[in-house]
């Protein structure tokens, strides 16, 4: 009866934006970012890339509830960089880690595939 | 600060590669990324299922959304899927989900006129489109013409006679659009035996210790009767060889550690997408889903005014 459909699960509707953030007014340079119409596929992999980056100083993620789809994500960092800076980056990295596993997987699965016709 | 990438480079090696199973090792590359392969694979590589079905006769034995169920699980051939647009996206056809762009449509007749039942089978669907039909599994253990899968069995008299449109879509949305049978990873096991300690065991004793393990991890060469490791990647994890080392008074016996950056994947696909293809698609999926996820150009400008504002009120 309350149970909400499953396109909520990934469809954003209308008005509402797929990412915003708040600034923590009580600690500098720390930022908590809400993504609508997400889960723990996106959440963990933006967390751990953002634990590899040396200037953030916090990074964890959570679900406030699991009938509500949306995670938020919260950074702190030093000054050296701001939270959404880390972000960007953090996003930009795994971007680029994909690509790179995609153009392996391609080779390999050529070179695979090659010497299996040799057969 | 700008310039300092944290990127990983990750490396694939596979391993065997048919039309609907895959196994390959990834390594080099976090737990994270390897858990939202699996992730996406199951439920986010888009696929092409049935989703609406109209009845214009139905006498059977089973009611209409009973077979409007069974024919939403049938897997159909999904190669166009990642072309496709949602319906719900698509603007040629204003959302209804009827035009070629975004549906596909299927129909089928079947009348029972002889004494021998009738089976209406998925291969009784005659699709507007030759390259999204209903998935053909060749039945190579009885050798004789595979029927598709059954959809209902008729009797003399019964008809059943229907429209059916299909839709691209997600397993998010329901398990019928997932393309993946079962996706599983786990971490490469590294076992390293202990050969002094080994030395002082008995040959009933090493027998006794390879036994104890629930499966074939090791084995004794028939040769030198040592305990050589028969298969590392048999090993699912339970402790029981290192409980029975201690149970036999020899701790460190063995050493087994899981390779943290190290995974080796099993995919099987349903069919609808080959099973390298799936992988393939995840990936791409994964990306899109990052790309949306980015901070627009403005909300970081707006918050770079804001910082400066920000500052001054702390009086920095």
């Amino acid at each position: 009866m309350n149970a909400p459909d499953r396109y909520e699960r990934f469809v954003v509707p209308e008005g509402v934006s797929k990412v915003s953030y708040e600034r923590d007014t009580k600690i500098i340079n720390a930022a908590s970012f809400t993504v609508e119409r997400e889960d723990h596929t996106i959440g963990n992999i933006l967390r751990m890339q953002l634990h590899r980056d040396d200037n953030v100083l916090f990074a964890g993620y959570k679900l406030p509830h699991p009938l509500k789809y949306k995670i938020l994500l919260r950074i702190h960092t030093t000054s050296q960089s701001s939270p959404m800076q880390a972000y960007n980056q953090a996003i930009d990295d795994l971007d680029k880690e994909l690509d790179h596993l995609k153009n392996e997987f391609e080779t390999e699965l050529a070179r695979h595939t090659g010497k299996m016709m040799e057969y | 600060m700008e310039g300092t990438s944290y990127q990983r480079f990750p490396k694939i090696k596979i391993r065997v590669v048919k039309d609907d199973y895959m196994e390959f090792e990834l390594r080099e590359t976090d737990a994270s990324i390897a858990n939202a392969l699996r992730r996406v694979m199951i439920a986010e590589v888009p696929t092409i299922a049935i989703d609406l079905v109209e009845i214009e006769v139905n006498s059977s034995v089973l009611n209409d959304e009973f077979i409007a169920h069974r024919l939403g699980l049938i897997p159909l051939i999904s190669e166009r899927a990642m072309a496709m647009r949602f319906s719900r996206d698509c603007d040629a056809c204003d959302g209804d989900g009827q035009c070629e762009f975004c549906s596909v449509e299927f129909h089928l007749r079947a009348k029972c006129i002889n004494d021998q039942t009738l089976e209406v089978a998925s291969k009784d669907l005659i699709s507007s489109d030759h390259t999204v039909i209903p998935v053909d599994y060749p039945d190579s253990a009885t050798g004789e013409e595979n029927k598709g899968i059954i959809i209902v069995k008729l009797r003399r008299g019964q008809e059943l006679m229907l429209r059916a449109i299909a839709r691209k879509g997600i397993g998010k949305d329901h398990a019928k659009w997932s393309p993946a049978a079962t996706v599983t990873f786990m971490y490469e096991p590294e076992i390293y035996i202990n050969e002094e300690l080994m030395e002082t065991l008995t040959l009933d004793q090493k027998k006794e210790f390879v036994d104890s393990c629930p499966t074939k991890v090791f084995a004794i060469d028939p040769l030198t009767d040592q305990v050589v490791v028969n298969d590392a990647e048999a090993y699912t994890y339970d402790e029981e060889v290192l409980k029975k080392a201690e149970a036999m008074g020899k701790p460190g016996l063995v050493e087994i550690h899981a390779k943290e950056d190290s995974f080796i994947f099993k995919v099987e696909s349903t069919g609808a997408i080959k099973a390298s293809q799936l992988v393939f698609n995840a990936i791409q999926v994964l990306k899109q889903k990052l790309d949306a996820v980015r901070l627009s150009a403005d909300t970081v400008e707006a918050d770079e005014q804001f910082g400066e504002l920000g500052a001054h009120m702390r009086g920095g």
